[in-house]
This record gives C-alpha cells, sequence and structure tokens, in this order.
C-alpha cells in the first residue's frame, strides 16, 4: 500500500533531508572536481521525496527486489542527487559518494546498472531513460506486477525525439503505472530553453499525446506528494508532471547561471555554497 | 624527433577557433549544434557569424538529418557534436542520407575515444572510427594538437564528401607547427627507424611518441607514424615502412576490434607483407569514469603497454636468432 500521510516523512522533514542531499552532492562534486550540480539541486526535492515518501518495496540489501517501485533518471548528469539518495538509503556505504567519478568507483559519471547497487538502468544519453522507464511499466504489466515507475526528465532533454515517440507508445498502452517528472528549469547548456528550442507548453504536448498532465512548483515537496497522490488515482493514462523548478536551487550564485550546469566549485566556490545550504 | 611542448588547448577548440577564421574564406558554410557548443567551442562561429549558426536543440538525429538537406541543397554543413551522439544516436542519418547521397557534410566530433575520461562510457566515443570507417564515401581524420586540427579543418573543408574528424576533449602537447602539411590520404612519419614501426593517431600518438623515445634510448631504431587520414589510410608510407622494420605496433584509443590496426593486417595479408603485428585498443570492452591516464594504465594503452608489447616482439626475433 502507498505511504499514508500519518506514515509518511512529513514535508518538512523532507525539505530538510533534500537540502542534506543538495550538501551531499555539493561535497561529491567539489571532491570529484567534476559532474553536475545545476541540474542535481533543480531536481532535489522530486528525487528526495519519491525516495523518501513514495516508492515502495526497496530493500537497500536486496536492491533487485522483484515488485520493487522502479526510479529512473532520465536526465542522467545529475546522477549525484541519485547516489546522494541511494547512500541515505543504505544501498552502499557513504564514503564512496568521496570516489564519484573515479577509476574503480561504483559511482561512474553517468549512471550505470553494472556498478551501482539501486540502479536499474543505465541512462547519461538523453531520451533513452524515459523510453527505457516505459519498458519497465511495460514489463510490470505484462507480469500483473504492482510496481510503479518514476522517471525525471529535463526539460532540455525533451527536445530529443525519442520522448516523443515514448510518450505515445506510453499512452498507447495506457500506462497508468508510469510518471514523467518533468524538471523544468528552463536552462540548458548554451542557453534558456527558449533560446535552444522553445518548448511552448509542455503541458499541452502532453495532453494532446494522451497524458494525463499536472503544473506543480518542484521545489514544493507538499505539491509533489499531492501530485503523486493524483497520478496513482489515475486510471488508463501515463502522468506527466511538468515541476518548475530553477537550475542551481538552493545556492543564490549558482541559482539560474547557465555556467552551473556542468561546472566544479573552486574551494571558495564550495564554501561559500556550503554555508547558504547549511545556514 | 621534434620535442613536445605541454599543450593548453585541445583540439576541440583548435579546430573551432580556424573554423571561425575560415568562416571568411568560405562565406558559403553554416554550422550546427546540439546543445553543447560552449563543449564543442562551435559557439564562437555563433558569435562571429549568427546568421550561419543553427541551434538544433538536444537532437542529434534530427539534426544530423537536416544537415543532410541543408547540403543536398548545396550549403556544406559542420555538425558538432560529440564521437558517441553523432556517430551511434545518428547513424542511420550519417550513413543513408550523407554518406549515400555523398553530402558536404562535416561531423566535428569531440571526446573521441577515451578521452572523454571522466564522463564515463556513455561519453566516450570508443567505437567511433571502426563506425565511420565501414561507410562509403565518407572520410576520417584524427588530429592530435593544434596545428594538425586547423590544418585539417582546411582539409575537411576541402574535401569533397562527409568528413568525420575526431577531435579531444582535452589537451595533451603541441607535436607540429604551422609548416607541417597534412591532406586527405596523408600521414607524417615523425622520426625514422629500422627496427619498428609504430603506427598511431589522436591521443595515442603521444603514447606512442614517449613509448619510441624510451626504446630509441635503450637502442631500439623505432619509426612512427601519425596516420591522421584514418580513411584514406595512407598505406603507401604505412607499408613501406613495416617492410622496411619487419615489425609494427598499432596504437588507438578505440576498440582494437575494426579499428586501423584491423585495415592494416588486412593489407599486410592481401600484400603478403610478412611482418610481425601487435596491436592496443581496448580489448573488447568498455572503459569506465577516471582520470585520462589512470584509464590508458589500466585499460592497456599507455607508452608502457607498447613498450612492453616492443619488448616482446624484439625479444622473440632474438630467440629466433
Amino acid at each position: 500500500m502507498p505511504k499514508t500521510a500519518e506514515t509518511r516523512m512529513s514535508a518538512q522533514a523532507l525539505g530538510e533531508l533534500a537540502n542534506n542531499i543538495r550538501l551531499d552532492i555539493l561535497d561529491m562534486v567539489y571532491k570529484a572536481q567534476s559532474g553536475h550540480i545545476g541540474g542535481s539541486f533543480s531536481a532535489a526535492e522530486i528525487v528526495t521525496t519519491l525516495y523518501f515518501a513514495e516508492m515502495r518495496n526497496l530493500d537497500p540489501q536486496n536492491p533487485r527486489l522483484p515488485h520493487r517501485d522502479r526510479f529512473v533518471l532520465s536526465k542522467g548528469h545529475a546522477c549525484p542527487v541519485w547516489y546522494a539518495c541511494l547512500s541515505r538509503l543504505g544501498f552502499f556505504d557513504a564514503e564512496h559518494l568521496d570516489s564519484l567519478r573515479k577509476i574503480n568507483s561504483i559511482l561512474q559519471g553517468h549512471p550505470d546498472m553494472k556498478s551501482t547497487p539501486g540502479i536499474d538502468i543505465t541512462t547519461g544519453s538523453l531520451g533513452h531513460g524515459c523510453a527505457s522507464a516505459t519498458g519497465m511499466a511495460l514489463e510490470g504489466k505484462a507480469a500483473k506486477d504492482q510496481r510503479r515507475v518514476y522517471t525525471v526528465l529535463g526539460d532540455g532533454e525533451i527536445n530529443e525525439g525519442v520522448v516523443w515517440e515514448t510518450a505515445m507508445a506510453a499512452a498507447k498502452y495506457e500506462l497508468d503505472n508510469l510518471v514523467f517528472f518533468i524538471d523544468k528549469n528552463n536552462l540548458q547548456m548554451d542557453g534558456t530553453s527558449d533560446e535552444i528550442m522553445p518548448l511552448l507548453s509542455i503541458e499541452d504536448k502532453f495532453r494532446s499525446f494522451g497524458w494525463h498532465v499536472l503544473t506543480i512548483d518542484g521545489h514544493d515537496i507538499e505539491q509533489i506528494l499531492c501530485a503523486l497522490d493524483l497520478a496513482r488515482l489515475t486510471k488508463g493514462k501515463p502522468t506527466c508532471i511538468v515541476a518548475n523548478t530553477t537550475k542551481g536551487k538552493g545556492v543564490s550564485f549558482m541559482e539560474d547561471v547557465r555556467n552551473w550546469h556542468g561546472k566544479a566549485p573552486s574551494t571558495e566556490e564550495y564554501q561559500a555554497a556550503r554555508a547558504e545550504l547549511v545556514a | 624527433m621534434k620535442k613536445l611542448v605541454k599543450s593548453n588547448k585541445p583540439t576541440r577548440l583548435a579546430f573551432a577557433e580556424r573554423m571561425v577564421e575560415y568562416g571568411e574564406i568560405n562565406q558559403d558554410f553554416v554550422v550546427f549544434e546540439a546543445d553543447i557548443g560552449y563543449s564543442t567551442n562551435s559557439y564562437l562561429f555563433d558569435n562571429q557569424y549568427p546568421e550561419r549558426y543553427f541551434q538544433m536543440g538536444i537532437a542529434e538525429f534530427g539534426m544530423m538529418a537536416s544537415a543532410a538537406g541543408m547540403a543536398a541543397n548545396g550549403r556544406p554543413v559542420v555538425v558538432a557534436g560529440y564521437g558517441v551522439f553523432l556517430t551511434m544516436r545518428a547513424l542511420e542519418s550519417v550513413r543513408s542520407f550523407i554518406c549515400y547521397p555523398n553530402l558536404n557534410v562535416k561531423l566535428m566530433s569531440s571526446h573521441g575515444g577515451t578521452t572523454a575520461a571522466i564522463d564515463g562510457v556513455t561519453h566516450q566515443a570508443s567505437e567511433d572510427m571502426a563506425l565511420m570507417t565501414s561507410l562509403p564515401n565518407m572520410h576520417v581524420f584524427a588530429p592530435c594538437d593544434s596545428a594538425s586540427s586547423r590544418a585539417l579543418f582546411d582539409v575537411t573543408m576541402e574535401t569533397q564528401g562527409p568528413v568525420y574528424c575526431r577531435l579531444m576533449r582535452d589537451s595533451y602537447y603541441e607535436l607540429y607547427d604551422e609548416s607541417a602539411t597534412f591532406k586527405c590520404g596523408g600521414s607524417n612519419v615523425l622520426c625514422e627507424g629500422d627496427d619498428l614501426t609504430i603506427v598511431s593517431y589522436g591521443d595515442i600518438l603521444f603514447q606512442a611518441i614517449e613509448a619510441a623515445e624510451e626504446l630509441r634510448a635503450s637502442g631500439v631504431s623505432v619509426e612512427v607514424v601519425d596516420a591522421y587520414s584514418v580513411k584514406p589510410l595512407d598505406w603507401d608510407t604505412i607499408g613501406k615502412s613495416i617492410a622496411k622494420t619487419g615489425r609494427v605496433i598499432v596504437a588507438e584509443g578505440h576498440q582494437q576490434r575494426n579499428g586501423m590496426a584491423y585495415e592494416i593486417a588486412c593489407r599486410m595479408a592481401k600484400q603478403g607483407l610478412s611482418a610481425k603485428f601487435d596491436h592496443l585498443g581496448l580489448k573488447d570492452t568498455f572503459a569506465e569514469s577516471g582520470a585520462y591516464p589512470l584509464l590508458l594504465d589500466k585499460y592497456g594503452l599507455s607508452a608502457k603497454h607498447i613498450i612492453d608489447v616492443a619488448s616482446e616482439m624484439l625479444l622473440e626475433q632474438e630467440l629466433a636468432v
């Protein structure tokens, strides 16, 4: 059964946890001197809420439990947020976080299902993850399993044609066990989403493809929880939750700055960012 | 051999800088980008010629097919991107709609081989040469430094038909100066020798040079060939070198299978050229995330590995005598 309001962590506790996840991300990328902070921060509340309040049958000691809910980070470059959540759940020891992107590490530069306990599918080439998630949802239906499949896509990522091929297939097969979050931070590597490829209304697009569509503030945990409840109640359609977010959320000088897509902080920047996050 | 100087300019940057200069020389061509312009450095062209720069979004397959359409109307297109996405995600488009009609689309491809190192396997183009050299009409070049990148940009534009130019994420060394010459189907013999030929290109060429210097210091006469024109290959030069030395090692930042070594072995067999042969590359495996030098060590692509192979080859010959 889904966690009830009584058994769930409170929204406030989840918010605090998301902030600690941001600290983990900052530490990881600083130590690696490489990685993607901006898009990891924008998805922090979404991924934290999914793992700590929504997903069922997760067992860190048995990461491939058949009936577990699945999570796919389709915007794979934001994997520090995924690694931080998995580590805090106990899928692997926190000391591994220091080895991000280093040789022999279980934490690859982009998510690798063969290296990291708790990761069900390899991602990192944009667009593929959401299609793989759709395959997992299809398999769930075929197996008559109650599992749900959650995926987070970047708004830039939905430039990829495969996203729309997948959107059609998921609607065709009425995958009400599938949820897409669009982490809509409006910023891509080369500029704003409007400059790179105007997305117009993502909601209208998914709606016209036959999806149940919701729009939320992606940093508001109550709204994330509410949207997940609504998604679960929706039958016969996959749900797309368009989450308005801020790239680099939580650190003033990283917020909405294109350059923080894939930049490692200097020692000074690291200390300043840390001070803001612990304040 | 010319002394190597540490470089702080990756080939992806040198190539893009020359592209901006060339924008004046050839006023027809345009540039397509898939939202990594600040990484491929194609943004420099956007700064200078915004009306000739097309930001196609994170959509490599569609971008490639659109480039075909642009080129079919007579306008050359430079398509910027990472090797994995240009050669694998957009492969069918490259094959059927650019190579088959033999269009002037030039793939400016960064993060070749394992040079994407820390980004991991999803961003390392370790099968790109196999794929691109397999395509009829495609030309494949691989510069190693700034001067060769600049020169090969010109060669890329002057070569009729599609070109795949493999560039690298990081900077290594500067080998050539502006006087060096490059041509489609050419190669450069960097040092002459009688005992062993080492053929390489791109980033691994520097491992070959380091190995050659060490081997030369211990009295082995090594010839190093920079086979920067991977397709068409300069077999005339390479074949003659192998015939002279009787031993060849091909070292490439690529899967061993279907890399340049396969073509060299095939040509040797066809010609009945008998020589000791070995090759270095990824051994039917994917690499992983990690610092570039550590990856070379772990996956058998470093100068030390070349020296080990060479020593074994030279020893075998001695034992035979």
